[in-house]
């Protein structure tokens, strides 16, 4: 039984901090397809939010799979915000944004580096976020690191490549 | 200039990607070295943009004689720095390239390098002139030793080979 499959079972069988596990897991990805997919903003955005976490603790029971976990929480998404706009605009079949499915593609693919990337050697996730997500020069994480700035590029490569074989896996 | 310095940077991070790519399956690291080598000329193309941005302000409020003026001076003068740093970086990027390379393509990888030094130096001049820092101001002495570390990457990486 995969990491996911493990934290639903541990929430079906109510297991303290469970609930704050998933939903600390999975709360940008939501808030992301919210904001980025739907664009809903300010209190509407928080309203889906809720409801999206409300409908999972309701119906996590049914979910058949439990390592589909994250496209059935992207599926829950996109039905409460398709909900919200209809209400809004007082439409019972609103359409999709057009940029939705092209959003959901590019955070699935997001989560997708960032669950690779915990997989990595503390090492390597320390270099690659530094360099990519922190935006730091290799001279500044040769000093942080007490590595010699001629090797970060280097070092940077082979954690890439590493993450690259986690990503096919 | 502090743009045109930028550009240029991101010009030479874009070649050296390229011949990271070209030089493929002979090299494992060829792939993740053109990812680096992608993400600095795209930081340095964002940094671009910035730097006109916030130099037209500074122009500004200097001929205006603003009351901010001086934070307005301040931030000018962070741009060209980090400019001068991601520079340094895309010459680093350069060596470790050219150090690896297909051997027909290592002048280009050098060249690079060498783009990216100057890139630097130009940057690290801007800091110092523009705005009138003393030499021995944090941002000159940052933006200097970038020009320094560029400068040695890229005469390495011309001595890589022919």
């Amino acid at each position: 039984m995969g990491g996911d499959a493990d934290l639903v079972q541990r929430c079906l069988n109510g297991e303290p901090g469970a609930w704050d596990d998933l939903v600390a897991l999975y709360s940008r990805y939501v808030y992301a397809i919210v904001s980025q997919g739907y664009r809903l903003t300010g209190p509407d955005a928080e309203d889906a939010f809720q409801d999206v976490f409300l409908r999972v603790y309701d119906r996590l029971g049914t979910l058949r799979n439990p390592d589909a976990i994250r496209p059935w929480i992207a599926q829950l998404t996109r039905r409460v915000c398709l909900d919200h706009i209809g209400r809004k605009d007082d439409d019972p079949h609103p359409a999709e944004p057009e940029s939705a499915d092209a959003t959901l593609d590019e955070l699935d693919e997001a989560f997708a580096v960032r669950e690779a990337l915990g997989r990595l050697s503390d090492d390597c996730q320390e270099v690659l976020d530094r360099f990519f997500c922190r935006d730091e020069s290799y001279r500044t994480i040769g000093q942080e690191l007490g590595i010699p700035a001629g090797t970060i590029a280097s070092r940077i490569s082979r954690c890439l490549a590493k993450l690259k074989e986690q990503l096919d896996a | 200039m502090g743009s045109a310095a930028a550009e240029t940077a991101s010009k030479a991070a874009l070649l050296i990607a390229a011949v990271a790519r070209e030089t493929g399956g002979s090299w494992p690291g060829a792939r993740g070295a053109a990812a680096q080598a992608v993400a600095l000329g795209e930081r340095l193309a964002t940094l671009a943009n910035v730097d006109a941005q916030v130099f037209t302000a500074a122009l500004d409020a200097l001929a205006q004689g603003a009351p901010d003026l001086k934070s307005r001076l301040e931030e000018a003068a962070a741009v060209p720095v980090e400019i001068a740093e991601k520079a340094a970086d895309v010459a680093e990027a350069g060596l470790h390239v050219a150090e690896r390379c297909d051997g027909q393509l290592r002048a280009d990888a050098a060249g690079a390098a060498a783009l990216a030094a100057g890139a630097a130096l130009a940057a690290a001049h801007l800091v110092r002139a523009n705005l009138a820092l003393p030499a021995a101001d944090e941002r000159v002495r940052r933006a200097f030793t970038a020009a320094d570390n560029a400068r040695y990457a890229a005469s390495q990486a011309l001595d890589a080979g022919p």
